[in-house]
């Protein structure tokens, strides 16, 4: 389908999940966002051959090395911890750097700028497009996305699992916006998500769970 | 705090998910602020004095909190192998199988529901005389109770559970106006001499004993979600018994001591007649009379955001329940969405909003009392369903930890949950023969009949669905229980 270059799993999601064309503002809560991104992390080490989901736990198959310094350095975190293999562990654990992490690293591919907000400097920076040249690429995987589901498309592999992964933390509903074409979206999305292949679909549903986990744990509320 | 030589040198995994973790402190002051204990001590004592007039609650309060400690052996356990481990129906569908556990979703949403609604009543009523005092004009209950709807409607959906640090405060002043004003009642004692009976284990042998449990109960309700903070907190097999243990052994005090005093300033033979004269405004008059008004009003004012802070905390659990039902598909799966913007349960919010719309209206029209019909009723009808809860959820206990391996002690798994459950179905029987004394109302009422009877309905319905999903959903009935880790089929 695309002519443009494929950009990693984490950062297409990333460029779904968060407006970086008008507001620089996240369209999903920024606890969503961080666990997808961190099943989206460890996704790309299972698609670079380095990674598998056997039996719901994480298991190194190759050290290695990878060319992206951001999947080395989740692999080398992987592997120095062999004692660690639960899946919801590891998104707990990359799910507060994750959000940042992916962030950096599509601004150092020269597709977003980090503008952090000149009062209250805690609050979350925004991500807008880094200029117009890239504004294509910035803009195009929520479009692809969307237009694979209304249009019923062939989705390629990657696509499958970033609808999986869009699905798991709530961000259908952003995605297919425009209520007339819901319904039809939908009901392809689930067509397209029974053709995941097994060790993709525990992960994304590992995901699901953590983001609703997170809901009945009151995980916004710290003392 | 330092959590170093609890995991194993070099485990930057380990180390990392123990940082910024709860601690006791922590999980108890979120449990006792959702239990709103000013809301408790003005609201349900008074008017339970007033509708029951019976004296012999101090005594209950620390009867129920015993009662509850040893309950908490089993289940504070059991919470450690549960998925949602918040929610009693839970436990009901590990310990007596998925059908029981339908059964007990239902009739917590009943209970949890209508505490919530109850408290719209308490929070119009006792609102009105402030308002009247600062605005000179005197506004319908329902009015107010609108506009903490639509507050409570607003907070819900942008999942703003109040901030802790705000309740930590709140209840650090709720508690300090409470014992200030325990202290001026000791030192303003009606009669010649401290009315002990109240405190005597004699007043529990009075007739309408189990209208006293109810109340009592309701005034704990709150202190079983600590354990949601299992995956939150430092040493979930140390932090969460604790706290939980802390939080009944504060309120059961706090409870009993004040419930005490307020006999000790009116006189045991006067209170029910004082309670039912100044309904929610009795302590506060005491205190005005003993202290001056600006204490009684800063009492006042305090009184009223425990109430809501209680309300917003009942609100989010009654989402939160329907919104792990959605996620399990035993309700319909939009009951499992959430906002996008805030991650609420979107849906199950809308619809405790809805209902606590309707059931404000109604009230409105109807010209119902908002304290003694709405707020006591409710919050009994409440209390009352989550006696039932902890009664089931008791026997689910032993039976879970019978049929499934673990490593808990024989006193964790066996004793306390059993002696627990014993002397639940006791306290649950005379529950429900006393529900007309619980009530005020002539032995014979049918109130009396219908209010309890709710939970048995509820309960067939839930017995009912799940039978239906076990014969045409058999792959949703396979996930009952399981909440949020439910997986989507």
């Amino acid at each position: 389908m695309t002519s443009r270059p494929v950009l990693p799993l984490a950062d297409d999601l990333f460029l779904v999940a968060w407006d970086v064309t008008i507001s620089g503002q996240p369209r999903l809560h920024p606890h969503g966002i961080a666990l997808a991104l961190a099943g989206a992390l460890l996704t790309e080490l299972v698609f670079a051959g380095r990674l598998a989901v056997r039996e719901e736990q994480l298991v190194v198959v190759g050290r290695g090395a990878v060319q992206d310094p951001l999947a080395a350095s989740v692999l080398a975190e992987l592997v120095a911890h062999p004692q660690h293999t639960s899946i919801p562990t590891w998104l707990a654990y990359m799910e507060s750097q994750a959000t940042t992490m992916v962030a950096d690293r599509l601004i150092s591919d020269g597709l977003l700028v980090r503008e952090q907000p000149r009062l209250l400097r805690n609050r979350q920076p925004r991500y807008r497009y880094a200029s117009r040249a890239v504004f294509g690429r910035a803009a195009w995987p929520p479009e692809r996305l969307r237009g694979c589901l209304v249009a019923h498309r062939p989705v390629p592999d990657q696509d499958m699992m970033l609808l999986a992964l869009v699905d798991a933390c709530g961000l259908t509903p952003v995605l297919l916006n425009d209520p007339a074409m819901r319904r039809t979206g939908e009901a392809y999305l689930a067509t397209v998500l029974r053709a995941l292949p097994a060790p993709l679909s525990v992960l994304a549903r590992q995901v699901r769970a953590a983001v609703g986990n997170a809901v009945l744990t009151y995980r916004t509320r710290r003392l | 705090m330092t959590t170093q030589h609890r995991h194993p040198p070099g485990d930057r995994i380990t180390a990392a998910l123990a940082a910024n973790r709860l601690g006791v402190p922590a999980v108890a002051f979120f449990v006792l602020s959702a239990a709103g204990p000013l809301s408790v001590i003005a609201g349900v004592v008074t008017t339970g004095y007033a509708v029951t007039g019976i004296t012999g609650l101090p005594i209950a309060f620390l009867v129920v909190g015993a009662v509850l400690a040893l309950f908490a052996v089993g289940y504070v356990a059991m919470a450690r192998y549960m998925a949602n481990a918040g929610a009693f129906y839970t436990y009901v569908t590990h310990g007596l199988g998925r059908p029981a556990g339908v059964a007990a979703a239902w009739g917590a949403l009943l209970a949890y529901n209508s505490i919530q609604v109850a408290l719209y009543g308490v929070f119009g009523a006792a609102s009105v005389p402030l308002l009247a005092a600062w605005l000179g004009v005197t506004l319908p209950w329902w009015l107010i109770a609108l506009v903490a709807w639509a507050l409570v409607l607003a907070l819900g959906l942008s999942r703003v559970d109040l901030n802790g640090r705000v309740l930590a405060v709140l209840l650090i002043a709720e508690i300090a106006v409470i014992l200030l004003f325990d202290l001026a009642d000791l030192f303003h004692p009606a009669g010649p001499s401290l009315a002990w009976e109240a405190l005597s284990p004699a007043a529990l042998f009075s007739p309408g004993i189990g209208a006293l449990l109810v109340i009592a109960i309701l005034g704990f309700v709150g202190f079983e979600a600590a354990v949601v903070f299992s995956e939150e907190s430092r040493d979930p097999r140390r932090t969460i018994p604790a706290a939980t243990y802390l939080s009944v052994a504060v309120i059961a005090g706090v409870y009993a001591l004040s419930s005490w005093l307020m006999q000790v300033a009116i006189g045991p033979a006067n209170i029910a007649a004082v309670a039912r004269r100044d309904s929610a405004e009795t302590i506060f008059i005491l205190a005005a009379d003993h202290m001056g008004d600006v204490i009684a009003t800063i009492g006042r004012v305090l009184f009223i955001t425990s109430t809501f802070a209680a309300m917003l905390s009942f609100h989010n659990t009654s989402a939160r329940y329907l919104f792990a039902l959605g996620r399990e598909r035993v309700l319909p799966e939009v009951f499992g969405r959430t906002t996008a913007r805030t991650g609420a349960p979107k849906t199950g919010s809308i619809a405790q909003s809805c209902l606590g719309l309707l059931v404000i209206v109604v009230y409105a029209i109807l010209g119902l009392d908002p304290m003694v019909q709405l707020f006591y009723f409710g919050g009994t009808l409440g209390g009352f369903g989550i006696l039932v809860l902890l009664t089931v959820t008791a026997i689910s206990v032993p039976i879970y930890f019978a049929r499934n391996p673990h490593t808990e002690p024989r006193t964790h798994t066996l004793f306390a949950p059993v002696a627990a459950a014993v002397i639940l179905v006791v306290m649950l029987g005379l529950a429900i023969t006393n529900f007309a004394t619980l009530l005020g109302v002539p032995e014979g009422d049918p109130l009396a009949v219908i209010l309890p009877s709710l939970y048995g309905i509820a309960a067939v319905l839930g017995l009912i669905w799940a039978f239906v999903l076990q014969r045409l959903r058999p792959g949703i009935y396979q996930q009952i229980g399981q909440g949020a880790k439910a997986v989507a089929s």
